[in-house]
């Protein structure tokens, strides 16, 4: 009897103490990564003709996520599966349909925009004014709270249709 | 209410059973129009619900997904201008609450594990709804409505149908005064006709009363019928005056008839009295003075024209009797009847017989009528038991009285010869008899002379007996002096 209770009391403070972390104290990463796939279901492409071909998410230069990614490979998006490419190369891009551009990158994000500019490719970066400076969602930190921005023009040029849902979570939109 | 259904009048009766199958039906209509507009009404709020649950989740969806709570609030925050909402609950894939909006009356939102009711409940409605992104379920929406507005409108739309349907009935109650006259008009103008009739015994008036229809034939029927009675009345009263005129003739031919009767007879009886006397006179002188020049036969004859000549006297006096009781005027008075038996059995006990003889008599025997004529018809009855009683060894009379059903029986009964039963029939006709002149004298007007008196005083008179075993007369009299 005696040892029920007390492993009852083990399990509340153990509950008590988990389900706050797992909850709501995620990593910045992992929140930035969720979100990932989260505007993969809002936006739609342009030549999609064939359904059935895979959403290609490709991430630029060093990996930030360092994993946390993975899971997403084989998980669907707007009936589309997902698969998921890691590469540095620029030549490389083909077939991506979201191109994650790490922070790390510095020189030639210009051209790099006005490729995915040219291919219907949602680029989405942690980079400081990413939006502003011409890609498509750029994330911004307010406080601990990881929000994001949305250059509804560039995506627009892009023939990208972004969910106006989408737009209103943004933080600013510019047009 | 009911109990005194029967006495209510006709004109009542018609307006309370037209007005109450109305507000039954009214009633019934009103019911099914409120029930089923209640139905429609929660139909209605119903797909309300779902549509603005439906647009709340199709909006939260991307908030959802991206956690933005603020974006949540302020989406549902909206839903605040909707009166009837009174909580909304979004939560995410992991069943947490994202944003929620409460009014102070409510408690927070029901966890989903176990699954909160939904639907109708007893004042509110629950509805609970998944939000889903490319048919992925993100979340759910749980939304409780509260019946205020359902009931508002309810409580307003029984006021209305019941306004409206007590308009109805008035309307209706107006219409039917004015209309149950149709029916009622004639049957009340018939009723009436039949009481005046009934009332005035006046057979010329006729209900104004006629149509095709029912209350129409029934007039006609009725004025047919009291015209049959009039007609039938002036017959009666026609033939019953002739009747009348018919009677009146024949009593007056019939008493003058009687009247003629008994003056004849009792001339008659009075006019032969004359030669009997003279007859029975001269027989006597011619016996007393020229006895010894007639030899025994010559006596013999003599004997017999006198014995005769009293046996006449005697008939002749019967008849006068029997007349005088026809004609006489009556006088009702008490009678003591013990006294006046008495007096006739002392008179017969003086005359003297051989016989022992026992008459027994009642005391206090009391009856009303003519002491003279009762006399004669009792010392009739007496003298005839007396008579009859005289071949035996013991004579025995008694005279006994009961009331009974307002008349008095008297009875007289001896121990005599008796008579047939047979020839009951005759007992009482004048001018019979029963028994031969050799046997028992006697002139055969006594008895009639009896039932004549008994008749007067509409009394009755019967006889029983068996042959030797004596006679038992009962004579009976009302005990009232009034005549019937």
């Amino acid at each position: 009897m005696r040892d029920h209770l007390k492993f009852f009391f083990f399990l509340v403070i153990n509950l008590c103490l988990i389900l706050p972390v797992s909850g709501s104290i995620r990593s910045e990463h992992e929140v930035k990564a969720a979100f990932l796939y989260n505007f993969t279901r809002l936006v739609t492409w342009p030549n999609l003709g064939k359904t059935a071909s895979p959403l290609e998410i490709c991430v630029y230069g060093a990996d930030p996520f360092g994993g946390l990614l993975d899971p997403i490979r084989g998980r669907q998006s707007q009936g589309r599966n997902l698969t998921l490419r890691y590469s540095d190369v620029t030549s490389d891009l083909s077939g991506c349909d979201v191109l994650y551009i790490d922070q790390s990158l510095t020189r030639g994000l210009q051209s790099l925009l006005d490729l995915a500019n040219e291919r219907n490719i949602l680029t989405v970066s942690d980079l400081p004014d990413f939006a502003r400076k011409g890609g498509m969602i750029g994330y911004v930190k307010q406080g601990n709270v990881i929000r994001f921005e949305i250059n509804l023009k560039a995506a627009d040029e892009a023939g990208l249709i972004i969910n106006s849902r989408l737009l209103e979570l943004a933080v600013e939109v510019m047009r | 209410m009911i109990g005194q259904w029967r006495y209510w009048r006709l004109k009542t009766k018609l307006l309370f059973l037209t007005l109450f199958t109305s507000a039954l039906g009214i009633s019934l209509v009103c019911i099914s129009l409120i029930f089923v507009e209640n139905q429609n009404y929660r139909k209605q709020l119903e797909s309300e619900l779902h549509v603005i649950g439906g647009i709340l989740a199709e909006q939260s969806a991307a908030a959802l997904i991206f956690d933005d709570k603020e974006q949540l609030s302020s989406i549902i925050s909206s839903l605040r201008r909707i009166d009837n909402i009174r909580q909304v609950c979004i939560y995410n894939s992991q069943g947490s609450i994202m944003a929620a909006l409460e009014s102070e009356d409510v408690r927070t939102c029901p966890e989903l594990e176990p699954a909160p009711e939904t639907g109708f409940a007893k004042n509110a409605y629950r509805m609970m709804m998944p939000i889903t992104l490319d048919q992925e379920t993100v979340g759910q929406l749980f939304l409780t409505s509260h019946l205020e507005v359902l009931r508002k409108h309810i409580r307003t739309f029984v006021l209305i149908t019941a306004f409206v349907g007590i308009g109805i009935l008035l309307v209706l109650f107006i219409l039917a005064i004015k209309l149950q006259k149709i029916v009622s008009g004639p049957i009340v103008t018939l009723s009436d006709t039949a009481e005046r009739i009934a009332r005035d015994h006046d057979y010329t008036v006729r209900a104004p009363v006629s149509g095709p229809d029912e209350l129409g034939r029934l007039g006609n029927t009725f004025n047919e019928m009291i015209g049959t009675i009039e007609e039938q009345n002036r017959r009666i009263l026609e033939s019953r005056d002739s009747l009348e005129r018919e009677v009146d003739a024949r009593t007056s031919e019939l008493s003058m008839a009687n009247r003629e009767l008994e003056a004849f007879s009792y001339s008659v009886s009075h006019d032969l009295r004359q030669p009997l006397r003279a007859i029975e006179g001269f027989g006597q002188a011619l016996e007393e003075d020229c006895g010894e020049q007639l030899d025994d036969a010559g006596k013999d004859y003599l004997r017999r024209i006198r014995n005769a000549s009293v046996r006449m006297a005697n008939l002749i006096d019967g008849l006068l009797i029997l007349s005088r009781v026809s004609r006489q005027s009556m006088e009702k008075e008490p009678v003591d009847l013990t006294a006046l038996l008495q007096e006739i059995a002392d008179e017969l006990l003086e005359i003297g017989d051989t016989l022992p003889t026992e008459i027994n008599i009642q005391p206090a025997m009391q009856v009303i009528g003519d002491s003279r004529m009762l006399r004669v018809a009792f010392q009739n009855l007496l003298e005839n038991a007396w008579k009859y009683s005289a071949k035996g060894e013991k004579r025995k009379i008694d005279v006994s009285a009961v009331t009974r059903n307002g008349s008095i029986e008297i009875a007289v009964k001896d121990n005599g010869v008796g008579f047939d039963m047979r020839y009951i029939d005759k007992l009482f006709v004048a001018f019979n008899r029963l028994h031969t002149p050799s046997e028992f004298s006697g002139t055969g007007i006594g008895l009639a002379t009896v039932y004549r008196v008994v008749r007067r005083h509409r009394g009755q008179i019967s006889a029983t007996s068996e042959v030797g075993k004596g006679a038992h007369f009962v004579v009976t009299l009302p005990v009232s002096g009034k005549q019937r």
